[in-house]
């Protein structure tokens, strides 16, 4: 692996034909995890994957092959197949290749690759214990460790010789409680590109009672009501809400192709003027962060909306050039069986200036979010439903009863304009999003924020 | 890297892990092999031609079993694979026992389902029938802005099993799949999207004008939705709909989810637990299926049963582990994910009833069908069974199909929708899911909770 003469011959292969820009993109990652269920550690597994993808270009038609194959003919041959498929008129150059720009986000004092797993299976164990004993409602209790690194090498055509590594460790605890046929869970997982000191740290006993009271509470709760109300969404992953609504529409992904309802609209107000929002893939030890993008382009922190008005779209290279735009750094893939495109990082509403409190202390009705579940859109209409894991009532500007099976849906262009308070305490959080890349590790986040009116899907009337 | 060279690592493997320490070990072998094609504007967008393989080892130690994977087939592989499971294992204390497999009568099993038809499959024929297809969507309507999405894609799966044991298995597969999804400008302006897929074995099979007349239904069908008043609805699940919606809860029928206290139907194997109108049966080698499976990915033979027979809950899934622990035979439903293997189904068939669509529509008068839920990773407790999802359809006015919906949310708990099945129509159609198809028509579930926000009566 990472042979620069064997990539070169890689691209010159690539280039025979009518492409205006090759890729090679070669990876090696490592995996080792640890799940337990009501303390027996129940799986514990290792692996080691890597590979090659080729990418050509010529204008936006693109050319994808890769191989778990690293050998250096098997490569050549997938490269000559792949310049036989692309269709274009002129023939590219190829650039001398830089001098290699090694980057990394993570900030490890002690790489978790290197800790024994018997000390993370004493570790989750502890959470175990304490979940077990802390109630006879709680019935089950499921944790892990995953961790894994991965190197990824890229040059191109453009001489571009890039290697960004990255490490990440991800924490889960799940707990469960249970009332005659009713099963409810609390659970936290937090993700970080820091080292295992990060693990070591962590106030898991606190955040193990904390997922014990949320299963307790929502066991133990009726249903949420259905109706139009406002709706407060608590900090941290309360931004899966923008993720999920606004995010994915701002990625040339789907704003390339003309197909999201932001096209065209640089400049323009699309959001509540208390609104500002960032795509920040610098945060050093941040869960979502990375050096160099999947590209070979370094990476940024882009300002996504500025007091409600659109300023940035997530812009990879196949992108740019449907956009006659530059590219911003944020291609992605989950591995090299991808090709890579426009993806979020750390993706988050800016702070703004309300106190937590008087947000709810302004809702005289409304449901407080306060555990968001995952969530989906459609880019083309903006459809978007969300799940909230915890939530409560608000009546008279304080929290009342809490309700369970809330599920949130409206329209993405319309949320965002009905955001009508923003908190001052932002958090971001942990997360895996899934598109047509794959799966990329993102954090999500905001401020506590409220929404003047979302369609809340329960069962009461 | 191909079959031949990995049979021969997987020996040596094997071998080695047995003088290793393992009591018993195992290695299995999976390529993927895939080409596929994406359409856009009138060209070939981007074109995909790969070939990824994954080396699996599993042994056993103490009664604990470890697992380590690679996709590097080296002398130095062979350490790495047998050191790290090894220490998996040590770290293990799962009270319940593994197993390596071997059926004396089974254990040469090789059975290829590729067949001549795949060769057909090239650059020249997918971007012919892409970009004939996306002409031909486009000319459905001249409200159609774009089709967003065009792809076509096949590949094959070969699965090689070896163990210490001395069970040696293969098997392959082949398909092809297309997908299509376009946008449409609503006269109030507003965007509605919709699309429809097929799957098959051969090329030359793919029927352009049928599938150009259920596309219509799906995206031109959708102009005019709007959302609806909230309230309970009599509801037809709508056969896509209907598998979507059974397949977010099928953990709940396999053992292990059972045995580890996550499924209401642990111990009630033989109760009735779904309405008298409703069978539900596994059928791995099943004759309409594009993908038979003869044995599962721990050399079990697979078998023919009733899940849920008549609203009687028959059997759950079960694999070796699972199977043991209740002190049963494995049902042939362990399958790999990821690294450790888990009860999966295989082809899936819900028994047709009597009635077309139109029928059930008929029978219920006034209510809804839903054909399209969305957020199902999200809105669903797959535990409790309460659901709450946004989804789209029609009303059903006066026996009919009626206006397109859109923007409302149903909700309900799964067990009491099985229970209060109504009907089961007999528009079966099969759609790819678990490791294999659900071959299912519309149903009509009873009554559904509603939310929407129309004001109007319509």
């Amino acid at each position: 692996m990472f042979n620069d003469s064997d990539c070169q011959r890689i691209l010159e292969e690539a280039m025979s034909t009518t492409a205006d820009f090759a890729e090679v993109y070669q990876e090696v990652a490592e995996v080792k995890s640890v799940s337990l269920l009501n303390g027996q550690v129940i799986r514990a597994a290792t692996g080691f994957d890597s590979g090659t993808g080729i990418r050509l270009l010529s204008g936006t038609n693109s050319v994808y092959v890769y191989s778990s194959d690293n050998d250096i003919e098997v490569l050549l041959k997938l490269a000559r197949e792949a310049a036989a498929a692309i269709k274009g008129s002129d023939k590219g150059k190829i650039e001398a290749l830089k001098d290699l720009c090694k980057t990394s986000k993570a900030t490890i004092e002690i790489d978790p690759m290197s800790v024994p797993k018997k000390d993370m299976v004493d570790f989750l164990r502890k959470s175990a214990d304490y979940a077990l004993s802390y109630n006879p409602l709680i019935t089950q209790a499921a944790s892990g460790l995953a961790a894994t690194t991965r190197t990824a090498k890229i040059i191109n055509t453009r001489g571009v010789n890039a290697e960004d590594t990255t490490k990440r460790i991800r924490l889960s605890v799940e707990t469960i409680a249970t009332k005659d046929n009713e099963k409810q869970s609390g659970r936290v997982a937090p993700g970080t590109m820091r080292g295992y000191e990060f693990i070591n740290e962590y106030p898991l006993i606190d955040k193990t009672r904390e997922c014990c009271e949320t299963a307790l509470r929502m066991v133990n709760a009726g249903y949420a009501p259905s109706a139009k109300m406002p709706v407060i969404l608590g900090n941290g992953f309360g931004g899966v809400i923008f993720h999920e609504a606004c995010g994915h529409a701002l990625e040339a992904t789907s704003v390339g192709i003309k197909m999201s309802y932001f096209t065209d609209m640089l400049g323009e107000q699309i959001a509540s003027p208390i609104v500002s929002a960032r795509d920040n893939a610098l945060i050093d030890g941040a869960w979502g962060s990375y050096g160099t993008d999947d590209e070979g382009n370094a990476s940024s922190d882009l300002l996504l909306i500025e007091n409600g008005i659109l300023k940035n779209y997530l812009i990879d290279e196949l992108g740019a050039r449907r956009m006659n735009a530059k590219p911003t750094g944020c291609a992605r893939r989950q591995n090299y069986s991808y090709a890579p495109t426009s993806r979020m990082s750390n993706t988050y509403i800016c702070n703004g200036e309300s106190d937590p409190k008087d947000i709810i202390a302004n809702t005289e009705y409304g449901l407080y979010c306060t555990q968001m579940g995952g969530g989906s859109v459609d880019t083309s209409t903006g459809d978007f439903n969300f799940a909230a894991n915890e939530a409560f009532m608000i009546r008279n500007g304080k929290i009342a009863e809490p309700v369970r099976g809330a599920t949130l849906i409206g329209k993405g262009q319309e949320i965002l304009k009905n955001i009508d308070m923003v908190g001052n305490d932002l958090e971001i959080s942990a997360g895996m999003c899934g598109s047509v890349s794959g799966g990329v590790p993102v954090t999500v986040g905001q401020p506590t924020i409220r929404v003047s009116s979302i369609l809340v899907g329960g069962r009461e009337a | 890297m191909d079959i031949k060279t990995a049979e021969k690592f997987m020996e040596k493997l094997v071998k080695a892990g047995t003088e290793y320490g393992f009591e018993e070990c195992e290695a299995s072998f999976s390529i993927d092999k895939s080409m596929s094609m994406d359409i856009l504007k009138g060209e070939v967008a981007s074109f995909e031609n790969s070939a990824t393989s994954t080396l699996s080892f599993r042994g056993l130690k103490n009664g604990q079993m470890g697992y380590c994977s690679t996709n590097i087939l080296d002398d130095s592989s062979i350490d790495y694979l047998l050191k790290s499971a090894m220490e998996n294992c040590e770290v293990l204390n799962d009270e319940d026992p593994q197993f390596i497999y071997c059926d004396e009568n089974n254990k040469n099993l090789y059975f290829s389902q590729v067949t001549e038809a795949y060769e057909k499959n090239t650059y020249k024929s997918f971007s012919e029938l892409g970009l004939s297809l996306e002409k031909a969507i486009l000319a459905l309507n001249d409200r159609i802005d774009a089709v967003d999405f065009l792809s076509i894609a096949c590949g094959t799966g070969p699965y090689l099993i070896i163990n210490s044991k001395g069970l040696h298995s293969f098997r392959d597969t082949d398909g092809i799949s297309l997908y299509a999804g376009a946008r449409v400008t609503d006269s109030d302006g507003s965007v509605k999207s919709g699309g429809h897929y097929w799957v098959g074995k051969d090329i030359d099979d793919f029927d352009m004008d049928k599938f150009l007349e259920t596309f219509k239904e799906n995206l031109i069908g959708k102009m005019g939705a709007r959302s609806s008043k909230a309230g309970s609805y009599k509801t037809i699940l709508k056969r896509e709909a209907f598998q979507q919606f059974f397949m977010v809860f099928f953990g709940n029928f396999t053992a292990t989810t059972m045995q580890r206290g996550l499924s209401l139907l642990a111990d009630r194997e033989g109760e009735k637990i779904a309405s008298d109108a409703f069978t539900l049966k596994e059928v791995p080698m099943y004759d309409k299926a594009l993908t038979k499976i003869p044995f599962d990915d721990e050399g079990v033979l697979t078998t023919e049963k009733a899940i849920i027979d008549k609203g009687v809950f028959a059997t759950a899934l079960y694999d070796l582990k699972s199977a043991y622990k209740a002190g049963k035979a494995s049902t042939g439903n362990g399958f790999r994910n990821g690294s450790a293997v888990s009860e999966m189904p295989t082809n899936l068939i819900v028994e047709a009833g009597e009635k077309s669509f139109d029928e059930l529509v008929e029978e219920v008068g006034e209510g809804i069908i839903l054909t399209d839920l969305s957020g199902l990773h999200a809105g669903v407790n797959a535990i409790s069974g309460d659901f709450s999802l946004l989804c789209e359809g029609y009303l059903i006015e006066n026996g009919k199909k009626g206006r397109p919906v859109e923007q409302i949310t149903v909700a309900g708990n799964f067990y009491d929708v099985i229970k209060s099945i109504k009907s089961v129509g007999n528009d079966i159609i099969n759609v790819p899911s678990g490791e294999g198809e659900f071959f299912t028509p519309s149903v009509y579930v009873g009554e559904l909770a509603i939310s929407g926000d129309d004001e109007s009566n319509q």
